[in-house]
């Protein structure tokens, strides 16, 4: 697929993916190295349900002319089921693990390294389940792709178009949630101060609880449809993580919307930067596309280390136009 | 209205507050004065349940509120405005009343909406604006517009003046008699400017390190011959 468009479809992905990142950061203070083995679990859901049911997640949006008999796929596909098991998997490990330790006071770097161990709980996990499912369908299933079922919409990729809908409906609810919405005003506002917001009535934990979800819904969505544009192990997670970092902190860990820059950004420069530089310096190079993501990190953290969402662009403008 | 008893309160291991016993009076205002460091926020957030009990009750209504969660007290009736960070500054005005009227039903949360308007008709001009943008005066009118709407029956100001310029603070002393009188409120009110405290409260605490030096009527207390001795806990 064309260079530029697959940056695209990849930095959708990862705005998806830090977004959840950014907010049970702020909701929970929780730095979550789980989140790309969220996403790889959305994976697992939707090629769980390609294999066992025929299911095809870009049919289910595009939708592909066929019979009637064919609507219950359409309805029943991976987008939706990941979306809400994901969800559930980010409330069970912030309920059953990250929930208690912050109750007996554990620290930043305590919190880290349990989600390390989740992590490393969901690649064992991941990989076994992988394993079965090979064996009952007799299809490998520890490797896979997807990109033999994407299909052509016009000059492009149906990929494309799917990752650009989705990600601007998902912003868009995620909009509509937290601006119209009594609840979504309670998490912004707990977000801000979670004390005055217990004053005021609001049951915050509730407002975690729900961050997890969201987190864990939004990355399982990223998961399923990343196989369209590379292939998936069980252990993809612990190397997309580092993109989904670089984004969330490049944006800024402080707000949400730091996580939409941040996201372009890295998606964009991390796929593009990289094959640039391979035109110039050979296809060997395309290995150390994440080193794009950690320079731009560092130089962010550097220049602003709060981040770009940190930054008083407002008081540099005028500073720059009265000078 | 609300009572302590042998009320033991602090942070986890800092014990702040030493056997209080309380009682609030019911449509009065009471004044809770102190030298900086007494204990005054403590005793408020040790009723509202946002510091750790460590013995003794707090009863409202005859009912033992002592394990009940915060969050649930503002249900009951309790209105509690800390000294700082008491809007968020996030979010627009209107987004605050929204949030204040959390735990109320639409039809009710309108009708509050509108008595809170009433009492501070100045906020009336910047709903839409960011509340971070507002000066501390109309701050604090926000705050305590948001208490209104929480259809509470005590009300608990944290030094609802400070950092205020005399003619805002003034208005506020103003406000408090008002909204006693409108609305039926308890009020417990925590503040610097004792002087103005005692005059416009029936009844006042004073505390010092933590423990009650002095209980009874405001003008007993203004009127002390040792008065500031009893202020720097010498008596
Ligand atoms: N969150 C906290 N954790 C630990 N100690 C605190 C905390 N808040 C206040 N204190 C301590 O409790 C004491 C009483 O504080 P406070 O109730 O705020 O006094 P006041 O409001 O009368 O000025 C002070 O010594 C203060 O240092
Ligand atoms: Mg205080």
């Amino acid at each position: 697929m064309p260079v530029l468009e697959g940056a695209i479809i990849y930095a959708n992905l990862i705005v998806l993916l830090s977004l959840g990142l950014t907010m049970t950061y702020i909701t929970t203070a929780v730095p979550n190295f789980a989140q790309g083995s969220f996403a790889v679990f959305g994976s697992y859901v939707s090629l769980t349900l390609l294999r066992l049911h025929g299911l095809n997640p870009i049919y289910y949006l595009i939708g592909e002319p066929s019979g009637k008999e064919d609507f219950f796929k359409y309805i029943m596909t991976s987008i939706p089921i990941s979306f809400v098991l994901g969800g559930v998997l980010g409330v069970l490990i912030y309920v059953l693990v990250l929930k208690p330790l912050i109750a007996k006071g554990a620290e930043v770097v305590m919190l880290m390294i349990a989600t390390l161990a989740v992590d490393l709980i969901l690649l064992g996990c991941l990989g076994a389940y992988a394993g079965y499912l090979g064996s009952i369908t007799k299809k490998g299933a520890v490797k896979f792709i997807f990109t033999p079922y994407d299909i052509n919409i016009g000059p492009t990729q149906g990929i494309f178009i799917v990752s650009i809908l989705v990600i601007l409906i998902l912003l868009f609810s995620l909009f509509l949630l937290l601006y119209k919405t009594k609840f979504g005003v309670a998490m912004r506002a707990s977000m801000e101060n979670p004390s005055l917001a217990v004053i005021m009535g609001v049951n915050v934990e509730y407002t975690r609880i729900f961050s997890w979800f969201l987190s864990g819904g939004l990355a399982a969505v990223a998961g399923c449809l990343l196989p369209f544009r590379q292939e998936i192990v069980p252990a993809t997670g612990s190397i997309i993580i580092v993109s989904i970092f670089a984004a969330s902190i490049v944006g800024g860990l402080g707000t949400i919307y730091g996580a939409l820059f941040g996201g372009y950004i890295i998606g964009i420069s991390e796929s593009y930067i990289t094959y640039q530089l391979s035109t110039v310096f050979g296809p060997g190079i395309l290995v150390y596309g994440k080193v794009i993501s950690l320079v731009i990190l560092v130089i962010t953290l550097i220049l602003a280390p709060k981040g770009l969402t940190g930054v008083r662009w407002r008081k540099i403008w005028r500073r720059s136009t009265s000078s | 209205m609300i009572l302590t008893q042998k009320l033991n309160a602090g942070y986890k291991d800092v014990h702040v507050l030493f056997d209080i016993n309380a009682t609030i009076e019911p449509n009065k205002i009471t004044a809770v004065v102190g030298p900086n460091g007494s204990g005054k926020s403590t005793f408020l957030k040790a009723i509202f349940g946002l510091a750790s009990v460590y013995s003794g009750n707090v009863i409202f209504k005859d009912n033992d509120i002592t394990n009940v969660p915060s969050h649930e007290r503002t249900k009951l009736g309790i209105a509690y405005l800390p000294q700082v960070d008491n809007v968020f500054t996030n979010l627009t005005v209107n987004e605050n009343l929204k949030i204040a009227g959390y735990t109320l039903d639409k039809k009710e949360f309108e009708v509050r909406k509108g008595i809170a308007l009433r009492a501070f008709p100045e906020l009336k001009d910047f709903l839409g604006r960011k509340s971070g943008t507002l000066s501390g005066g109309e701050r604090q009118f926000l705050a305590i517009a948001t208490a209104l709407i929480r259809k509470a029956e005590v009300l608990m100001l944290d030094e609802p003046t400070a950092q205020l310029s005399p003619k805002f603070a003034e208005i506020i002393f103003d406000k408090i008699v008002e909204l006693r009188d409108d609305f039926n409120l308890t009020i417990i009110l925590v503040e610097q400017n004792i002087t103005r405290a005692l005059e416009i409260s029936e009844k006042a605490y004073l505390l010092v390190s933590g423990r009650v030096a002095f209980e009874g009527k405001s003008d007993e207390l203004r009127d002390h011959e040792r008065f500031e001795k009893l202020c720097m806990g010498l008596v």
